[in-house]
């Protein structure tokens, strides 16, 4: 893939400047404490919460991309995964059989929300592609706690959840973060290079661009919306899995979709490595910016400091990093 | 034009008659297209030429009659049907995937010639890879032959509308169609660039054999390309023929060409 200068540049200017800001603070404030290795502490943890975002973002961006509508219901697919999961695994299903089974659910999902759904839908305006996600992510949240309940429920894969230490023991790094991270990496980068180098990708990315069009070169819709929401609804489990095993599988698990937006703004609606790079800068940005920034102004700024960033963002590259350039011929 | 031969009827349309609620867009329209041959349509503006185009490839179902496509009658196509058995089409109003490359959009032009499944594909080794390769030498094909090489990267959207309307012209060809719907591939272009465009019409016609329905308003290049036109007016079929008998039919001459020819 080919990168412009300007995001290039963009994304070096960002990296420095979260360099400078903290060590700056540092040094002029008493009450920031800053060391290098804190510093690449604080940064790598950071980083690694943002592929978690990422995660998110990517169901988000598949959906986009292959039907222009940005789908509300991602993080209620996300709790509905977890739910569904738990809850097989808790009527004594092996873990590994859980996993497959609720995949399996997911597809089945995917089919149901194509037939009887969009199918009715094609050619309508985007916004009421938008309403039907919306009364999908009311459903599938209901849906889930009625069948599996809705107390908090705890996941646990038997990944190691403990701190470890690193560099000699000057930095430290939570073990399922990395673990997570590994994951998360893997999946992304198979499904970018799926979508920028297969007869299914590009198929899909026609679809997004034009619906009549499509049909007219015979892509079938349907098919190809059942795949994309297959795989968002795939993406979806491993988010919840991840998700679910750090802060318990529970309602809060859709809300979570939520955090995805700044990472959307920043990377690009459209672009799957765009979710990736806007998951790292978002993850680090807001870490970096609650420790050394907060303190300065009284700090809590983890929770906002990430839409504050994406609107500031919107003003200069609306499409997002790595999103595809909005042309309008007039 | 000398004396062209063509081949046994590929298309017929029967008495096909359309409408949208109270409006009739059609009105029993009965003409057949020949393997080979360069079928034009006109009539001014809401005669209905694109709905019939729309009907031929399935985006509109009539209300009656029939379509007989290779020896085959049916009541109405399917769009994803007919892009299956040969049919190819570019619009109007450009319909090209903007944010995509020259390269990807004639790329999916091949989508019906691939097969492999998405297992094939997700793995994309092998099988998959011979694939995408065979298909994308068949694609670099069609751009040297539509001398459009030096904007095989350029996301379409950038493109100006003569190279666009090149672009999209490509894609439909890149499904090597049995038929290709042509729905005005020269509006808005000047003489330099209709010359170029009449050019390709008439070598895929020449070199591929493909069987060509254009709707064109330019008089000079459809009487210059055609083997036969038809004539629509409101819905109504006013002529159908050669093009000097179209050119010298009186009620033609009445109701679209305004001025008698000399």
């Amino acid at each position: 893939m080919k990168i412009e200068r300007d995001v290039l540049f963009i994304i070096m200017v960002s990296l420095l400047l979260m360099v400078i800001i903290p060590w700056t603070a540092g040094q002029l404030s008493e009450e920031i404490f800053f060391e290098w290795p804190f510093f690449f502490e604080v940064a790598i943890g950071g980083l690694l919460s943002g592929v978690m975002y990422s995660l998110v973002a990517l169901g988000f961006v598949l959906i986009f991309k292959a039907s222009g509508v940005f789908n509300f219901a991602q993080g209620a697919m996300v709790l509905f995964a977890a739910l569904t999961l738990v809850g097989i695994h808790d009527m004594g299903v092996p873990m590994w059989l859980a996993i497959i089974l609720a995949l399996f659910i997911m597809v089945l999902l995917a089919i149901a929300i194509e037939k009887l759904v969009l199918r009715h839908l094609v050619n309508q305006e985007q916004i009421i592609l938008f309403m039907a996600t919306i009364g999908i992510a009311y459903f599938l949240d209901g849906f889930g706690q009625t069948i599996w309940g809705s107390e908090v429920k705890i996941l646990d894969l038997g990944i190691p959840n403990e701190p470890g230490f690193y560099f000699d023991g000057k930095i430290l790094i939570n073990d399922f973060d990395l673990v997570a991270a590994l994951i998360a990496s893997v999946l992304v980068i198979a499904l970018a290079l799926f979508f920028q180098y297969t007869r299914i990708g590009r198929a899909l990315r026609a679809v997004a661009d034009d619906h009549q069009a499509a049909l007219s070169v015979g892509i079938p819709l349907q098919h190809i919306w059942t795949i994309v929401w297959a795989v968002a609804g795939m993406v979806g489990l491993v988010a919840g899995i991840m998700w679910g095993s750090k802060l318990g599988v529970q309602f809060s698990l859709a809300l979570i979709a939520l955090k995805a937006l700044p990472v959307l703004i920043l990377g690009g609606f459209t672009s799957v490595p765009g979710a990736i790079i806007g998951g790292l800068l978002i993850g680090a940005g807001e870490k970096l910016a609650e420790v050394f920034l907060a303190p300065m102004i009284g700090g809590g700024i983890e929770d906002w400091f990430a839409y504050m960033l994406a609107l500031a963002f919107l003003a200069f590259r609306p499409q997002g990093l790595f999103g595809e350039k909005i042309i309008e011929r007039v | 034009m000398t004396e062209r031969k063509l081949g046994e009827v590929i298309l017929a349309v029967n008495k096909i008659s359309l409408a949208f609620g109270a409006m009739k867009v059609l009105n029993e329209i009965t003409f057949d297209v020949r393997r080979g041959e360069i079928r034009s349509i006109i009539g001014p503006n809401g005669a209905g030429k694109s709905s019939m185009l729309n009907v031929i490839n399935g985006f509109y179902h009539p209300q009656e009659g029939t379509i007989t496509f290779q020896g085959e009658e049916r009541k109405e196509m399917e769009v994803h049907k007919a892009a299956a058995s040969g049919i190819a089409r570019t619009f109007q109003n450009i319909a090209l995937f903007k944010g995509m490359s020259t390269l990807d959009n004639i790329m999916t032009g091949r989508n019906q010639k691939m097969k492999c499944n998405i297992f094939q594909q997700a793995i994309y080794w092998g099988k998959a890879q011979k694939e995408e390769l065979a298909n994308r030498l068949k694609v670099e094909d069609i751009i040297d032959f539509l001398e459009i090489q030096n904007i095989r990267k350029t996301p379409v959207g950038r493109l100006p509308y003569g190279f666009q309307k090149r672009v999209e012209l490509g894609r439909a060809l890149a499904a090597e169609p049995e038929i290709l719907l042509l729905d005005e591939p020269m509006a808005g272009m000047n003489v330099e660039e209709k010359e170029d465009m009449s050019r390709f019409i008439l070598d895929i016609n020449d070199e591929f054999g493909t069987t060509i329905i254009l709707i064109e308003h330019d008089m000079g290049v459809v009487m210059d390309l055609s083997d036969r036109v038809v004539v629509l007016d409101y819905g109504k079929q006013l002529a159908d023929g050669k093009p000097e008998e179209v050119r010298n039919n009186q009620a033609v001459i009445d109701a679209y060409l305004g001025v008698p020819h000399e």
